[in-house]
């Protein structure tokens, strides 16, 4: 008693969700692990022999194609979980559908199905037109209570009509096997109207979902175009239902949109990338679910989606979590070693360019850090390209050790020259155009010098009619002087 | 009449039908109380939609709770549950504020990923479990009184599930009387709560880990998606009678009783499940709030004018 | 001159960004105690933005705020924010004595309930604001001065040191005005400080005794009537500082997204 009453309550919790999504394409062998040849299933998949099989993949990508499609207008006009509460409203029309129908006749069931799907439309717009209630309490009522009265109507048909509920509860719950040539025509038909509305009325959408008041001021029927969406989601809904099972439609309209959102903000490469996102889940999900037996197809699918979702979150090259997190890196490390370009500058103006290289210590002193740090900055440097080291040798028998003297590469100096131009540029700006207080203009320079770009550079020079020191009085570099080079003969000594 | 009076003695006209539907009406009202107290917040928050996500993300957990303990006893199942259910509000909170997602792309991904990785996981389990679903449909409520009695300490307390759910409900109560005036501010007014020192997102994630206790504990009783009917329903259809929020909450305690008492009766008569007709029980009485209540309601404007032209006379 | 660790407000080299964006740049602000401070400056220019990072709600990417010498919101409990009316669900259900009360949160432990003392001073900030008669109407049944008359009550309930008003002004009746008007110089008497963004140039001088002028960056601070002229205001309304504002586009882009508030 005790057992059964474990395994009566796992299947209770999964139909008081009611949404068993997709028994498995092959049905579980039962306990002792077979090996697994992944090899030859893999073979066998793609080589599409198997007709069934080719049915119920074809059918899967196109729902994939057709659900990734009307996703990316419903996930950019912010109504993801709008699909999700058509997807429950369906049904008391799907029971009243079928019981009219008397037989499992696909076409009354989608009409009942559409029709009340239209009719929850109707009572949120309602609900939230003429009364308090907010659009998600609206929806949260339509979801849970037409759901409510189709369970009720299903299960008082159920009684009457005695058998034959079982293909009922495959449209609810979705099932892959056994799907036929003629299960397709509904999604084909969808798919062929999703696609022309998209083209023929891409301008008109696009419009109407981005300022519907602007839209009406300029003629367009928003009302009838907004109906039409609205009728256009609860076909492909419907159509997908009996595939992959509620929860796991709204899966698909969402996920693969969503993934697209990532990419592009084009309207029509979003559509189209959201559709083909959706159709290679559907395949993959098929294919892992073909793999190992006992998984059922309309949740894999869903992950599917979402892994490839998370892919493009965390390693997309442009924007990706991760890479951007290496750029950032790299920027900090760019920044170190112009950090300490500049601190070379520094030493070199401070003895008035005397001097070609410079002790490594006087380097420490300007950067405030202890030699041993200093030696990793310095190793950059070299690394880089940007300095050498010059090791002076003593002066005869001199007790004193031989010293480490640094010195720029052209390379180092021109960008230690831009860096510091950056700097008093942006220095002089602040102080003289924008009013900033002077003891806070160094902050801000000290950001800004690494990101302020050869345009701005131009602009500024300009404002600034060519100036030739900043607000300490000290130079700032132009272009000339950096391409002389290196050499306290060509610089004018700074005013005191 | 006699037909009347026949209906409305009918489910308790025997005493073993008696006690039966007595510990189901009983089960009906804890977990209406429940879902009434919590949705009132989520729908002041507008979170209605976040309470449906986190009813299905629950899934997971329950099922990791499974396989890890391999039972179904209570406390595993809730432990999994609220884990996952705070995991999935997490998720979907660092997704609409960390990627360019918007707030409800990050539910439906976050929600429908979450329920597919628990079909997943218990797909895999395949071979411990035995689903069977034909016997389907019919709300589990029914069956509540089959529920072993919870023995402690020798001493027999009674139904299990009408137990742990008087708890539940008994728990939901007292967070409600005690962080009243956090939840209040904080559903009200972001700034006052932050300026009063409040900590706005302790009180979410706490409200969603509720939320997630109050769906694991109430789902075997009316479902998923019927507990989010008995959250939604009660608020408001009380906004459109009472104009002060502790006035709302009060009046859950009769309603859940009314839709108890509905609910048993239009499946005694209508042999509908019992959980769906509690809802259905709800959105019965919500019609009439909805058009004629005095606060708000779509007719209420010319049923208090035309009042108002009588009492003028 | 006072010490710095009493002013009520010191602001330093505030930088803020809106969905990546800068919107303050450098701000830099010091406020005395008993100052009645408009801050004026075009649409957009940061003004909403400033009062809610000295609230918290928005994190600075640089820069810092103090108040009465302390930072990370140590003293926000010194401080009453009326905000701009469009955030409030008007169809809550709350009276206007609720709303009053909210106020009042502060003074009273989370866990008890309102005293008797709670709900007298709470009548007697409605009653300043003429606002008694409606204390049990729903807030949504009140006109929209009602509606800002009623959150000054509460803002007065709170007794803060510190007011952060935005635009209490913008759509009220003349009478609300009237009694906008003589809160503030009430409160300022009473040793209170209070920042008030202001829309409407034609009465700020008049209303205020110090104006600070916000374009994205602290144009000026000062008396009003010093800071009320031709060339400053041409400064603040004239148009934006376009290498200003990229270049501090490309300081925010190098950072994090910032985290909406929850």
């Amino acid at each position: 008693m005790v057992a059964s009453n474990r395994f009566f309550k796992l299947g209770a919790i999964l139909t008081a969700w009611g949404l068993i999504a997709g028994n498995p394409l092959q049905a579980s062998t039962g306990s002792t692990a077979a090996k697994i040849d992944w090899a030859s299933k893999t073979v066998e998949f793609l080589s599409f022999g198997d007709p069934s099989m080719q049915v119920i993949v074809f059918g899967v990508v196109l729902i994939g194609l057709n659900c990734g499609l009307m996703g990316g207008y419903i996930v950019t006009r912010r109504l993801a979980m709008f699909g999700d509460t058509l997807s429950h409203a369906v049904l008391p029309g799907i029971a009243v559908g079928y019981s009219l129908s008397q037989a499992k006749n696909n076409w009354s069931l989608m009409l009942g199905a559409t029709l009340s799907g239209f009719a929850g439309v109707w009572i949120i717009s309602l609900l939230t037109r003429h009364t308090k209630i907010k659009m998600d309490s609206a929806m949260g009522i339509i979801l849970s209570g037409f759901y409510a009265l189709g369970i009720c109507l299903i299960s008082y048909l159920q009684k009457s009509s005695g058998g034959g509920m079982a293909n009922l509860e495959n449209y609810l719950f979705g099932s892959l096997v056994g799907l036929s040539q003629d299960d397709l025509f509904p999604i084909l038909l969808c798919l062929g109207l999703v696609i022309s509305a998209f083209v023929f009325l891409s301008k008109e959408l696009l419009v109407t979902g981005f300022d519907p008041g602007y839209a009406k001021s300029i003629g367009l029927p928003v009302g009838l175009l907004e109906f039409s969406l609205s009728a256009l989601l609860a076909f492909c809904i419907v159509s997908s239902l009996q595939i992959i099972g509620v929860v796991l439609v709204t899966a698909l309209l969402i996920i693969p949109a969503a993934s697209a959102s990532l990419i592009t903000a084009k309207m029509s490469r979003l559509l189209l990338l959201s559709g083909i996102l959706g159709a290679v889940s559907g395949f993959i999900g098929c294919f892992v679910s073909f793999l190992k037996a006992g998984l059922p197809a309309g949740p894999v699918i869903t992950l599917c989606s979402a892994f490839i979702f998370l892919a493009l979150l965390f390693l997309h090259p442009a924007r990706g979590i991760i890479p951007l997190w290496i750029r950032t890196l790299r920027r900090s490390q760019k920044i170190r070693l112009e950090n300490t370009l500049k601190a070379c500058y520094q030493v070199l103006e401070d003895s008035s360019f005397k001097q070609d290289s410079f002790p490594q210590t006087l380097l420490s002193k300007r950067r405030r850090k202890s030699d041993g740090e200093m030696e990793g900055e310095i190793n950059a440097l070299v690394r880089h390209g940007y300095a050498t080291r010059v090791v002076s040798p003593s002066e005869g028998h001199s007790p004193l050790p031989s010293e480490t003297r640094i010195a720029l590469t052209p390379s180092g100096w021109e960008v230690a020259c831009r860096i510091i131009r950056n700097h008093r540029l942006w220095e002089l700006y602040l102080t003289q155009e924008a009013s900033y207080a002077p003891d806070h203009v160094h902050d801000d320079a000290e950001k800004i010098e690494h990101l302020i770009g050869e345009k701005t550079i131009r602009q500024l020079e300009r404002i600034l009619s060519n100036p030739r020191l900043d607000p300490h009085g000290k130079l700032i570099p132009s272009q000339a002087d950096i391409d002389r080079g290196l050499s306290h003969t060509n610089f004018p000594l700074t005013e005191p | 009449m006699k037909q009347v009076e026949e209906f409305l003695i009918g489910p308790w006209a025997s005493p073993e039908l008696f006690s039966w539907n007595l510990q189901v009406f009983i089960m009906g009202c804890l977990v209406c109380i429940c879902c009434a107290l919590i949705g009132t917040f989520v729908c002041l928050r507008r979170m209605a939609l976040l309470g449906d996500a986190i009813s299905h993300g629950i899934l997971p957990g329950i099922v990791l709770a499974y396989i890890f303990t391999g039972s179904l006893s209570l406390l595993p199942m809730w432990t999994g549950a609220c884990l996952a259910g705070l995991a999935c509000g997490v998720s979907i909170q660092w997704l609409h504020t960390q990627t360019p997602l918007k707030e409800d792309a990050a539910m439906g991904l976050t929600f429908t990923a979450f329920f597919a990785a628990g079909m997943v996981l218990l797909g895999l389990n395949a071979e411990n479990i035995h689903l069977d679903t034909a016997c389907i449909l019919y709300g589990e409520i029914g069956l509540i009184p089959l529920e072993p009695d919870w023995v402690i300490l020798g001493t027999n307390l009674g139904n299990q599930s009408l137990w742990s759910m008087g708890l539940i409900c008994f728990f939901t109560l007292l967070c409600t009387l005690v962080f009243y005036k956090f939840l209040l501010v904080t559903s009200f007014d972001l700034s006052l709560a932050k300026s009063l020192g409040i900590p706005v997102n302790i009180v979410q994630y706490g409200l969603m880990l509720l939320l997630a206790l109050v769906v694991v504990a109430s789902f075997e009783a009316v479902g998923v998606i019927l507990v989010l009917a008995m959250m939604i329903l009660p608020p408001t259809s009380m906004s459109f009678l009472c104009d002060r929020l502790p006035m709302v909450l009060w009046y859950c305690l009769p309603l859940s009783m009314l839709y108890s008492l509905g609910g048993i009766y239009l499946a005694y008569g209508l042999n509908f499940p019992i959980s769906a007709s509690i809802a259905l029980t709800a959105v019965v009485i919500f019609v009439p709030c909805c058009l004629l209540g005095p606060k708000g309601g779509v007719f209420s404007g010319i049923v208090q004018s035309k009042i108002g032209k009588n009492m003028g006379r | 001159m006072k010490p710095p660790l009493l002013l009520p407000l010191e602001i330093h080299d505030l930088t803020v960004a809106y969905q990546r964006k800068p919107v303050l740049y450098g701000i830099d602000l010091e406020v005395e105690e008993g100052s009645l401070v408009g801050i004026i400056g075009p649409n957009g220019a940061g003004k909403s933005t400033l009062l809610k990072t000295v609230m918290g709600m928005m994190k600075p990417e640089d820069g810092f705020v103090k108040i009465f010498g302390e930072k990370n919101r140590r003293s926000l409990s010194r401080v009453g924010y009326v905000p701009q009316k469009e955030n409030i669900d008007w169809d809550f259900p709350v009276t206007a004595m609720d709303v009053v009360l909210m106020g009042r949160i502060g003074h009273t432990g989370w866990w008890k309930r309102f005293s008797k003392r709670d709900r007298s001073f709470a009548s007697e900030c409605l009653e300043q604001m003429n606002m008694l008669p409606y204390a049990d109407r729903q807030i949504g049944n009140l006109s929209g001065g009602q509606q800002q008359r009623v959150f000054l009550a509460r803002a007065l309930a709170q007794q803060s040191d510190l007011y952060l008003m935005d635009e209490p002004f913008a759509g009220v009746d003349s009478v609300t005005e009237r009694a906008i008007i003589d809160l503030l110089k009430q409160l300022r008497n009473q040793g209170k400080t209070i920042l008030v963004v202001h829309h409407d140039l034609s009465t700020a001088s008049q209303y205020f005794d110090y104006l600070a002028l916000l374009n994205f960056r602290l144009i000026a601070y000062g008396p009003s009537n010093t800071v009320f002229n031709h060339e400053l205001l041409q400064k603040t309304y004239g148009g934006k500082l376009t290498v200003l504002s990229e270049v501090g586009e490309k300081k925010v882009v190098g950072s994090k997204p910032e985290s909406k508030l929850l």
